[in-house]
């Protein structure tokens, strides 16, 4: 028992260190090649200049972008953070018939082919034109991302004991107020951890972006997977590592939700 | 929450301990199920200590349920005074409700659980934090307010939740099956201090729990329930002492159905006596000893008699040293003490 204890441990330490470094390295290696000096995305690259990323700032076209990318997620997020946890409370502690059904409906945007799912979009828009092209990508967005609220809410949601909603309304707290007062403090952590999910994912999604894009529409994602068919700019790398940081830094919050939600409430 | 509160008037803007709560008739069918509970009267009156008590599936709960709002009957009536309460959700009835895993709510402090049904009625937060204040102290936790309930042991959780029911002067209070979660010990200390809580602050209780010993000692009266119905209903010592059926005489305590005529009589262990010789009773019947066990308060005794096993139970140790194992056995009781059972039901 000691033996297999003594090496099994560091064996599996050492394996899962390899398998986070083969998954890891190829997005860590687009940061070295936004330090390069030279006009062109190079590797090995030569180092080292942050003129890439002063490129990017100055540059009013990737920062339109820039700009119409968090339009899109934010309204993504929060189309999906109302519709998520609304259907995610609608369907808590109920059983009828068809259940599985709606439930699949709501979870179908991350099963449908991407790609099936923006030419579908692609053809309903077409016919609304009069929306802003922004708005459109976001609506559109908003199906892809709210089945990741809808899953965190449920699971916050399974462990609300359901006394506690019985127990508000015999101290005269109508649905709302049972709403505010202790549904909504129970599955915030979901929403907040759902929210972060939908709005990385609805920032880096290049499918729909590109079938509903317009001149003034383009999300950064789309105007760098455009330019780097004519232009080797290593702004696309610094761009890269700027998305990379920020998909870490949504990481590192999603942890400290999960962190505060583990740690008992003391005093 | 700028609504006003349609809350009958009087429900909840007066004290009102003296309310009486009545059903009548009360019957629940789920869809397509059977009836749970069926044709349910009783009347809670001020002040008063009822307790339904029944196994698991007799509907006890699901009466409750009904009276604090979260079931509707499918027919009868609940009235509180003169007021049907019967179609009106369980925030516009005036209960206190504790239930069995006290429901605090954990991101609340103390105090915020206590004065929650007072934010609810739009009460100035000066008067909800002195009423928090006051009846926490009166349940003596007033040194915690400022903790929250998981920090708090379970009686001290229990203690709250009985606060956080008593705050707004209800009608009455609905407990269900609250000291299930405790061990004995914390339990029986529970069961004197509810009981002493509600002398002192007068209010109506309706308890609804599975155990005859809790049901004994807390209760002014008992509701025995079975398969739905109310099969009796009287004061602890009336229902022990006069059971109108072998399902209550056996549901509640030990006793011995004996037969007799085409019916049988239930005779409890400790009205059974060895007679002496020459010694006689109003009934007696001869047996043997089978054993003889000693348990510290009382010392029981199993005897074949009648072709069956009758168990006698003595406060005197004396007994146990007179009765031993094989003996022949003249058993004899008063009576007043053997109670005709009805056919049963």
């Amino acid at each position: 028992m000691g033996r297999s204890e003594r090496f099994g441990r560091p064996l599996l330490m050492g394996g899962a260190l390899a398998i986070g470094l083969y998954l890891l390295l190829p997005s860590l290696v687009i940061v070295p090649m936004a330090l390069t000096r030279s006009q062109l995305i190079q590797f090995p690259p030569e180092w080292i200049s942050i003129h890439a990323f002063t490129d990017y700032l100055g540059d009013p076209q990737w920062i339109a972008s820039t700009l119409v990318s968090l339009k899109v997620a934010l309204l993504a997020t929060v189309i999906a953070c109302l519709a998520g946890s609304s259907a995610a409370i609608a369907l808590q502690g109920r059983r009828f018939r068809g259940q599985a059904i709606v439930v699949g409906v709501i979870l179908s945007p991350i099963v449908v082919p991407l790609i099936v799912l923006a030419l579908a979009d692609y053809l309903f828009f077409v016919q609304l034109r009069f929306i802003a092209a922004w708005i459109r990508i976001g609506l559109a967005h908003s199906l892809l991302v709210t089945p990741y609220v809808f899953v965190t809410v449920q699971a916050s949601l399974a462990g609300l004991d359901p006394a506690l909603a019985r127990s508000a309304r015999s101290l005269g707290a109508r649905p709302v107020s049972v709403l505010r007062h202790v549904t909504w403090p129970a599955i915030r952590p979901g929403v907040l951890a759902g929210a972060i999910f939908a709005f990385a994912v609805s920032f880096d999604e290049v499918v729909i972006a590109l079938f509903l894009q317009s001149p003034e529409a383009t999300t950064l994602p789309v105007r760098m997977f455009t330019s780097i068919q004519y232009d080797l700019t290593p702004k696309i790398a610094a761009i890269a590592s700027l998305m990379l940081g920020l998909a870490a830094l949504a990481l590192a919050a999603q942890g400290l939700v999960a962190l505060r939600r583990k740690q008992p409430q003391s005093s | 929450m700028l609504m006003r509160r349609a809350i009958p008037e009087g429900i909840a803007t007066e004290r009102t301990a003296g309310r009486r709560l009545e059903l009548i008739g009360v019957c629940k069918r789920y869809e397509s199920g059977p009836e749970v509970v069926k044709d349910v009267s009783f009347a809670l009156e001020p002040g008063e200590f009822l307790t339904l008590l029944g196994p698991s599936g007799s509907g006890k709960t699901t009466t409750l349920m009904m009276v604090a709002g979260f079931e509707l009957p499918s027919a009868g009536a609940i009235r509180v005074g003169d007021v049907d309460v019967s179609t009106l959700s369980a925030d516009r009835r005036n209960f206190g409700v504790v239930f069995q895993g006290y429901a605090l709510f954990p991101h609340m402090t103390v105090q915020e659980n206590v004065a929650f049904a007072m934010r609810m009625r739009n009460r100035p937060r000066a008067e909800c934090t002195r009423r928090a204040r006051e009846m926490l102290d009166k349940v003596g936790l007033a040194d915690f307010a400022d903790r929250k309930p998981r920090a708090l042991s379970g009686g001290q959780q229990q203690r709250v939740a009985l606060a956080r029911a008593l705050v707004f002067e209800p009608d009455a209070l609905l407990l269900d099956e609250p000291l299930g979660a405790l061990d004995r010990r914390l339990r029986e200390a529970m069961q004197i201090e509810i009981k002493e809580l509600q002398k002192r602050i007068g209010i109506s209780i309706l308890f609804v729990t599975h155990d005859q010993d809790e049901a004994m000692m807390m209760s002014d009266r008992i509701a025995v329930m079975n398969k739905g119905r109310i099969v009796q209903i009287g004061s602890p010592a009336e229902v022990y002492q006069h059971p109108h059926s072998a399902f209550i005489a056996s549901f509640l305590g030990e006793t011995n159905l004996i037969p007799r005529g085409d019916g049988s009589v239930s005779v409890r262990p400790e009205r059974i006596r060895f007679l002496k010789p020459g010694e006689s009773a109003d009934h007696s019947i001869d047996g043997t000893v089978i054993d003889g066990t000693f348990l510290g308060r009382q010392v029981r005794f199993n005897v074949s008699a009648l072709d069956r096993r009758i168990v006698v139970s003595t406060a005197d140790p004396a007994v146990y040293a007179r009765v031993a194992p094989g003996d022949s056995v003249q058993l004899g009781w008063n009576a007043e003490d053997a109670q005709t059972l009805a056919a049963e039901d």
